[in-house]
């Protein structure tokens, strides 16, 4: 069963939550989805024992070999290549490496190469947690491409916690779309509030269940609250607005480190998920 | 030689749009017959490399000078490379920047105005 761990707003306690739930569960694989910033290993402080690169084919040009490529630059949806007379001028930030320049440039005078785009590193912790990360190089905007790396060494015959990126686009989709479940953190405040909605309507779209979980409790308004209740959607836990819970976060301690009994909670969690979805 | 200048709308009355990658119109202006034609911007809503389509589309009419707001770094290197002078900075009507243009008043522009996607939901 995967279990994925997402929210529109930035900030909102996903890690927390996702690294609360793979140490309540003991055995599980957790990946952090997060490729633009990855910080699910400065709480789960993995052994990491495999680094693997990823790269995209991206093209370049034999113009000494007199050809004409303005057909390429003509078929280039993303605009990624500009053909003036003779010269060739290539944007390798907006090629998606999609390769069809080779198919309508003259014939083998368009030859493609690896390009980095990031890497994705496996390790473990301790003996239960295997542990997976994307991490995306920066300036490349290859985002799904390091995440669809991740996807195929998800372990789908075990439990999975993935770490989505913030956000409601693309990278968040990437990270939901294979779970069971979705657990939707947010905080009480309108901006919260709002950027839940959106989340809320992704997945129902993407007809995945999902519950929420509101996290700096105490803060805001009543919004989130009221609007759960209102439509019957599950509140799986509140997490209160306490400063000893950042003073434990910004020491690389978890919710464990600062109340014990948050480990049962979250294995209640666990426990009502997999009833709901099997 | 023809000018192109980035247009809000399709006369000479109309106002010169800042952004030269996702202007509404190119107006391409003929300063021998005194005569204009205006081009729809088709790259004006491409999710990206608008002013590198636009560049080609400004070369693909023999262009001798582009006149704009704002060249972001995509569309100078298009435009160096196609040997098209680019004037920036200028604001006002098409047809009183055409003037500006023939009495000597513009000076050109020797590096990008703004980064890239300046331009991007700037619709005006």
């Amino acid at each position: 069963m995967i279990i994925s761990v997402a929210s529109g707003k930035g900030g909102t306690g996903k890690t927390t939550v996702a690294v609360c739930l793979a140490l309540a569960a003991q055995y599980c694989q957790f990946v952090d989805y997060d490729v633009e910033a990855p910080n699910a290993d400065i709480f789960l402080k993995p052994e990491i024992k495999n680094i693997k690169k990823v790269t995209i084919k991206q093209p370049y040009f034999l113009t000494e070999t007199g050809k004409n490529f303005s057909k390429c630059a003509q078929f280039c949806h993303y605009n990624a290549l500009a053909v003036i007379g003779s010269e060739v001028i290539f944007y390798p930030e907006l090629c998606h490496g999609c390769g069809g320049c080779i198919l309508v440039g003259p014939e083998g005078a368009v030859r493609e190469k690896d390009v980095d785009v990031g890497e994705v590193a496996k390790g473990f912790t301790g003996p239960g947690i295997d542990f997976l990360k994307g991490n995306l190089t920066p300036g490349s905007m290859r985002t799904t491409t390091v995440q669809g790396e991740l996807e195929k060494m998800l372990n789908k015959k075990g439990l999975v916690i993935i770490d989505s990126p913030p956000g409601n686009s693309c990278s968040m989709v990437m990270s939901v779309k294979n779970s069971g479940y979705c657990i939707l953190v947010t905080e009480p405040t309108p901006y919260g509030f709002n950027d839940l909605l959106i989340s809320m309507e992704v997945l129902d779209s993407l007809k995945i269940p999902y519950g929420v979980i509101i996290n700096r409790d105490g803060i805001g308004d009543l919004s989130v609250e009221d609007y759960c209740k209102g439509k019957n959607i599950r509140i799986l836990v509140k997490i209160p607005n306490d400063i000893e819970i950042a003073k434990c976060y910004s020491k690389g301690g978890t919710l464990f480190d600062y109340d014990m009994s948050y480990k049962v909670k979250f294995q209640n969690i666990l426990k009502e998920i997999e009833g709901f979805v099997c | 030689m023809k000018l192109c200048i980035t247009s809000t709308g399709t006369s000479l009355d109309s106002n010169v749009d800042p952004r030269f990658g996702r202007c509404p119109y190119f107006i391409i202006y003929d300063t021998d017959s005194d005569t204009f034609e205006s081009i729809e911007n088709a790259s004006r809503e491409a999710m990206g490399g608008a002013g590198i389509q636009a560049g080609q589309l400004v070369a693909s009419k023999c262009t001798g000078a582009v006149i704009t707001g704002n060249f972001g770094p995509n569309a100078f290197r298009v435009l160096q490379a196609a040997k098209i002078k680019m004037y920036s900075g200028v604001s006002g009507t098409v047809r009183e920047v055409i003037e500006k243009y023939k009495s000597g008043q513009l000076t050109e522009t020797s590096a990008p105005d703004v980064q890239s996607h300046y331009g991007m939901g700037r619709n005006s």
